[in-house]
Parts: structure tokens; sequence; C-alpha cells
């Protein structure tokens, strides 16, 4: 058997009153791809942030060759060779990609090697090509998740953590990253991949360890243990949401029907979306009826955010026409910076979304009554767990919110619904709840476009179907129907700099 | 103006732009680092009152210099306390460093020399004239005939932007203003970077209060700083933040000052104070992106705790 590198035991870590870690336990070889498994909110970051020596546990012991160490910096992990590619990037946006790769450098490479020569001999070795000149802010972020893995594979760890690498990548990118991972194992080191995907695991993975709610639930070799035992460990006793876990949609759950093309909400024609860095969004044509779910694929920066902020009514076109509903709701990505405000409770935040509607005025003034029947209708409808509608929005956790930006988007009664990657980072029945609700909300009339970095989720939940790659949108024919298939498309046009929108336009934006 | 007049004018610009350029490259350390030292004027009063005591204490200007340095750095441990270490909000705590230094100052000095009238006089920093630079026509004695304290701005300027661009530890130094976080998880300790910089920053203040005591008016006066710490702040940002532009721009500060004096002595029925606006014109416009791109530091102002 290979020697064991890692072993952790009993590690607990609580934020607050939240206990992110509660006992978990695990063990990597050398030589092995071991996957780790768990919903959103398990704890997986959480306890490699403890490995990576960037948490402070509050319980447990860690062991590196067999000797207890204590981690009180990134630095000393790497003393011991645990290099972290972190799930949130840790790039400085505004340094440049050759910056980012030599900082906390110092002292890391050997005597007499460049960073300069040592990034290009790892390029070269596998395979990660990134440009090296411009600014971390100009690359789109499968370019990041590639910085970040290079730069872990600087300091050459025998410990390699990858948490959560696949998100921002293409299938084509997953795949070869999965076969950089065995090539790593294969020589001698550990290397583990964090999902909360199954299919991803189960690709590469030699052993697998399952967390669910902070603790270790269970350990085998992938060969052993089969799909539906390791849901089971996933979720335990709660709903299984068969999409976020990439399952495919659940048996009633077939894709709204085709559009009634007698009710068309939303027309966009010939629609350019500009900014100094170039174009975000290009030549985009689409229509939405009433009823249908239109979801949208693409790799996190290829326009997706400008999309939805055009069809929400909150950016304007630099280019072409744009027809939209009176009635927008609006489910943006970031829950807790664009969704809620933290420091306002509920009902203010409800009140955001209601309070130009002529019933919650008298006058100049605003009917503060109203919007907090509202608002204690929201909490109890959707199941809200805050003591009150006077609790703050930044106090709930992710799913909290989510279900109160829901509700609230949900009581506005839109024509057009705009949800951006929701349930992003939910637990299991939070993103159950969410899918449900878009379901029904499609069957009651409403215009959906669901914009999604998660190619299940818009399998599973959308009628038609486009890719979008570099600010282009692509329908996706009934034949591309798949991961390949919308993979593909996405592929198209991958990073897209200013420079090279410039040099289309002819024009020289220095 | 004559060419005497120029070279006058030169010199006078040289003079006044020295003690900016000192505190300017100061804050322009600690500014890259995320660090906004509203304080700087405590730092400045502190060093001129330091420099004077130590300047009459060992009866040399050169050793005033360095308490004068030290009472900068003093202030600046104030500052590095409060808003650095316990995180408390940048400009509260600057605006009370600020009140604070020119209160005490002013306190320390009356109880030390009563309240005489008389002017107090002190050993003053001679000007070095550097052979063969100095001997440049117009140019050359304004800016090579000063106070040594004129030079550690002019060989400042190069190392300090060496030290940001070229060097690991500069990276770091500015990782840590751009994005704390992420600093922080590429293994650089965010805190002792601000701390020291913080304090660096206070140490060249002290020097520019201590150059104004002993090397412009040999003499200590209350409030003698006149908003130059805020200047300097100015003086960064017209200076992109970029050490070398910074003392370009301390230059041009000065200039404009001296300027203003001249028109003034020359009896010209000019409204000179709209030369003494142009340097803050100027800044506004390069913070409007209007005379090229000026974006500060990311993270600047911002206190930051680790998450550990
Ligand atoms: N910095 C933090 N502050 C407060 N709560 C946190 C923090 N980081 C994680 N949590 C909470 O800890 C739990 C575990 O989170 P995480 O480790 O990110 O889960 P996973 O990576 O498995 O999705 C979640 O409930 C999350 O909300
Ligand atoms: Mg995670």
């Amino acid at each position: 058997m290979n020697p064991t590198l890692v072993r952790l035991r009993g590690v607990e870590r609580r934020f607050g009153s939240v206990v992110a870690l509660a006992g978990a336990e695990l063990e990597l070889r050398a030589g092995e791809v071991h996957g780790v498994l768990g919903a959103n909110g398990a704890g997986k970051s959480t306890l490699f942030n403890v490995l990576g020596g960037l948490l402070r546990p509050d319980g447990g012991t860690i062991e590196v060759d067999g000797r207890p160490v204590v981690l009180t910096s990134p630095r000393d992990a790497w003393a011991h060779g645990i290099g972290l590619v972190h799930q949130h990037f840790t790039l400085v946006p505004t340094l440049t990609v050759s910056e980012n790769l030599a900082l906390g450098l110092r002292g890391a490479l050997e005597p007499g090697l460049s960073v300069q020569r040592a990034v290009r001999e790892l390029i070269e070795r596998t395979g990660l090509d990134v440009p090296l000149q411009p600014r971390v802010e100009e690359l789109g972020v499968g370019d990041r998740q590639r910085i970040e893995i290079l730069k872990a594979l600087l300091r050459d760890p025998r410990i390699l953590v990858l948490d959560e690498p696949t998100a921002v990548l293409t299938p084509d990118e997953i795949e070869r990253l999965f076969d950089l991972l065995r090539e790593l194992a294969g020589e001698g080191r550990a290397v583990t991949l964090v999902a909360h995907k199954l299919d991803d695991v189960l690709a590469v993975a030699d052993r697998v360890t399952v967390l669910r709610a902070g603790r270790t639930v269970l350990t085998a070799a992938s060969g052993e243990a089969d799909q539906s035992e390791l849901v089971r460990a996933m979720v335990g006793d709660g709903v299984v949401d068969t999409i976020a876990l990439g399952l495919g949609p659940p048996p009633s759950g077939a894709p709204p029907s085709a559009p009634h093309a007698e009710r068309w909400v939303v027309r966009l024609r010939g629609v350019d979306v500009e900014d100094e860095r170039g174009w975000r969004l290009h030549k985009v044509d689409l229509d939405v009826a009433g009823g249908e779910v239109v979801g949208v694929a693409g790799v996190e920066g290829n326009g997706q955010r400008e999309l939805a902020r055009v069809l929400a009514g909150r950016l304007e076109a630099t280019r072409g026409t744009v027809e939209l509903p009176e009635q927008i709701g609006f489910i943006p990505q970031n829950r807790s910076t664009e969704g809620l405000i933290g420091e306002f409770d509920l009902v203010e935040n409800v009140a955001l979304a209601l309070y130009r509607k002529p019933e919650f005025h008298s006058g100049p003034w605003l009917r503060w009554d109203g919007m907090k029947r509202v608002a204690e209708e929201i909490r109890s409808r959707y199941e809200v767990a805050a003591p009150s509608v006077a609790t703050l929005g930044g106090a709930l956790s992710g799913g909290n919110q989510q279900r109160v930006i829901v509700g609230r988007e949900l009581e506005m009664s839109a024509d057009l619904l705009v949800a951006e990657n929701p349930t992003r980072g939910l637990d299991v029945s939070a993103a159950a709840f969410v899918h449900d609700e878009l379901r029904r909300l499609a069957s009651e009339g409403v215009a959906i476009v669901l914009l999604s970095t998660d190619l299940d989720e818009v399998l599973a939940l959308s009628g038609r179907i486009f890719a979008i790659a570099a600010g282009t949108l692509r329908p996706v024919s009934s034949r591309a129907r798949d991961r390949a298939g919308i993979g593909a498309l996405m592929l198209r046009g991958e990073r897209r700099t200013a420079v090279d929108s410039a040099l289309e336009r002819g024009v020289d934006d220095g | 103006m004559s060419q005497a007049e120029l070279v006058l004018f030169l010199e006078a610009s040289v003079r006044l732009g020295i003690p900016l350029a000192l505190a300017a490259l100061g804050e322009t350390i600690s500014e890259r680092s995320g660090v906004i030292n509203i304080g700087l004027e405590g730092s400045i009063i502190g060093g001129a009152l330091g420099g004077a005591l130590g300047a009459l204490a060992f009866e040399s200007a050169g050793l005033g210099v360095v308490t004068g340095a030290a009472a900068g750095v003093l202030a600046a441990s104030v500052f590095a306390v409060f808003a650095v270490w316990l995180g408390a909000d940048q400009i509260i705590t600057g605006t009370a460093v600020t009140i604070g230094g020119l209160g005490m100052t002013g306190a320390i000095y009356q109880a030390r020399f009563g309240v005489t009238g008389t002017e107090l006089s002190l050993p003053t920093l001679a000007a070095v004239r550097v052979p063969l630079l100095a001997d440049i026509p117009i140019v050359g004695s304004a800016l090579f005939d000063q106070a040594p304290t004129a030079y550690l701005a002019y060989l400042l300027a190069p190392t300090l932007w060496y030290f940001l661009f070229h060097t690991p530890y500069g990276l770091e130094l500015r990782a840590v203003g751009e994005a704390p976080d992420a600093a922080e998880a590429a293994g650089v300790r965010v805190l002792l970077v601000r701390l020291a910089t913080t304090l660096f920053g206070g140490l060249l203040a002290g020097i520019a209060g201590a150059h104004l005591a002993l090397a412009h008016a040999g003499t200590f006066a209350e409030n003698m700083s006149a908003g130059k710490g805020f200047i300097a702040i100015a003086v960064v940002v017209l200076g992109r933040w970029n050490p070398v532009l910074v003392l370009l721009a301390a230059l041009f500060f000065g200039a404009a000052s001296a300027l203003q004096f001249f028109l003034q002595a020359l009896g010209l029925d000019l409204a000179y104070q709209i030369f003494l606006a142009l340097p803050y014109l100027l800044t506004l416009a390069a913070l409007a992106g209007w005379v090229g791109r000026a974006r500060a530091p990311a993270a600047l102002a911002l206190p930051w705790e680790s998450k550990r």
C-alpha cells in the first residue's frame, strides 16, 4: 500500500454559531488521486483551508508524514509540501500574471532558478497555457483557474489539493486537467480533487471521502462505492436534488414545452455591449416567450453577467434593440453583494424590490406596514430560517438569503425572471427549492432565462438552450443537447482579451 | 524674469518641494500597501519639533534630523496601532493624529520655551554643493546646492521605485495594497507589512518636518507644517503612486508655491492664488483620469483583519 502522507483526525471549526467542521477525518496517500465529495456547505473548503494553513482549526490533529504538525500560515503548509488551489480565486486582479505567480515565492524556488523560467518550464510540462503579460483582471475565469493551478504547482507540492476547479472549465479542459492529475499522482504525489458532482470525482479518483455537515461519513475505494450509496452519504435523509449532484433531471421534471410564438416577452436584436476592455456581448439575438425556460450555458466570464443585466434592464446595450416587459424579476449571482443588503433587515430588503409600486405609497411616504406584511409572508411561505423579519440580511446563511431573494422576486408577479447561477453555493435542499420554484413559475406562464455555469442544471431545467462564448450566443441544436455538444460550443472563442477585440475592430485602444 | 531671478525661483521651488517630496515618498510606500495615513501632518509637525529639540540638545542639525525622524515614527506609531493593528477607521484615526500632533507640539513648545515671542534660533543644515553638477547652468545650483535632505529625496525616489517594482518584497507590498486576502493566501504577513510601511512613512515625514525647522526656517513655530501633510497626500495622487513621478510632482508643487511668492514680490497685479491652485487642479485631473490613468491601490484605506 502507498504510504500515508496526510492524516486529519477529528478536525473541528466554527464560524460564530455556524459549525463548519465537527470532527472531519481524512487520509491522503502518495500516488493516489483522492476524491472528496459533499453537498454545498458540507465543510469541504473549510477542511482544506485548515490543511492549507489559512484557517485555524478549533480542534483535532493534523499529521504529515506521521508527525503531528501545527500550521499557522500558508507558508507553514508549503514547508510541509502542501499546495492548495483555492475554490475562490486568490489572485491579485491588478497585478500581471507573472507577478501573481511570483508572489510569495521568495525562497521557494531552487536557488538560481528564475520565476520566469520556472513558469515557462511548468507551462510546457503541464500544458496549462496562460499568457504571462496581461493583468489578471483582463482574463477570463478559465485562465484564472489555470493560473491558480500553476501557482500551486510552482512550489512543487507533494500534496496537492484542488478545491472545485471544474466549475469554470469546459468539459474538454476538465478532461485534460484529470489527465494531469493522474500524471501528478503517478509521480508519487498525493492529489486531492474536491467536487460536489459525482461524475467528476468518479472519473478520476482512486479513493473517495464523503463529507456531510462537517463530518466524514464515508471513505471507500472508488470502485467499491456505488452511486446511490455515495448520494445517500452526501445528503443523508435530506432532499435529493438530482440536478445539483449531476444526476440529471428528476423523473417528473420534463423540460417545459416549446415557446408559444404569440407570447414573446423578450426580444433582443443585434445587441452589443462594449466596455473599455472590449466586447462583452456581440450581436446577440434572443427571443423568450412566456412559459418557457431558456437556458444559457457557458464558462463564467463569457458575457453571462452582461446578458443577465441587459435582460434585467440594469445595463444598457451599446447597440441593438432591446424589448423587455414592464415587470422583471432578477436573481443575481452575488446574493450577498447584489441580491441583499447585509445591513438591512428583511423588511427593508424586500422593500428594495417593491417600494416603487403604488400600493406601498401614501403620498410621498412609504407604507412600511404593507411591505412588512409581504416580508412576513415571504418568510413563512418560503420557509426562511430567520427568527423574525427584523433579522439582518447578512445574518442569514446563503440558502436562506436565496429563499428571500427568490421569494421577493416571485412576489413581484413579474413577466420575466432572470436567474443567474441561482443555486451556486446552496445546500441541496435550498437548491431543490429554487429549481422547483423556477419550474412552477414557468408553468404559470412566466418567461424564465436561466444563466448558469452548471451544465447539468441548464440541461435539466431548460426548454431551449444556448451556449455563450466570448460574448456570442449560439443556439444548441437538439442533437447537440448533451455535455459534450454544449461543451464544444462553449469552447469557441475562449479567451478573447481587449487586444483581440481591438484588433477585430481595427483600432488601437491603448 | 531675469536669469538671476529664474535661478532664484528654481532654487526656491526645490527648497519648498523637498519636504513635500520626503513626506510624499513615505506616503507612497504606505499607500501602496493600502494604508492612507491622513495623520502625516502629525508626523511632520512632530518631526519639526523633535528636530528642533534634538538639534538644540546635541548642538547639531544632523542629529536633529535623526531625532526628528524618531518623532515622526512616534506619531505614526499611534496611527499604526489604532488604524492598522486594531482596524480603526483610517480617516478618523489620521485626523486625530494630525490634530493631536499639532496640539501637543504646541503645548510642548510653550512648556519648554514659554510664550516669549522671541524666535528660537537653531543650528541649521548647511547646503552642500555637489561639485560639477552644481555648475550646470541655471538648474545646477537650484538642484545641487541644497541641504543634505534634498539628496536623500533624490536618492530615495529611484531606490523606492526599484524596490516596489523589481524586488519580491515590493511585489508583496503592492499585493497587500491591492488584495490583502490574496496576499495572505500567498503567504504574506499583511499586518506586518502595513505596520512597517506606516512607520516608514512616519520616518520620512519626520525627516520632512526636521527639514522644515532646520533647513528652511532655522527655528520652530507652532503649526509650521501648515498643511504639508495633506499636500503630500495630493502629491502622491498626482505622482500616481510612483516614487519617481511623486518626486517630480513634489517639485512641481514646490514651484507653484515659489511662483506665488515671486509674483507677490514682483508686485505683479496677478491673482497669484490661481498658481497656488494649479497643482490641486492637476491632482483632480489626475484622479479623474484626464492626465493619464491614476488608479489608487484597490484596498486603500480599507481596514483588514485575517479571517483565521
Ligand atoms: N468565513 C466564513 N464565515 C462564516 N461561515 C463560513 C465561512 N466559511 C464557511 N462558512 C460556513 O461553513 C459551512 C461550510 O462551508 P464550506 O466549507 O465552504 O462548504 P463546502 O466547501 O463544502 O461547500 C457553510 O455553512 C458556510 O456557510
Ligand atoms: Mg467549497
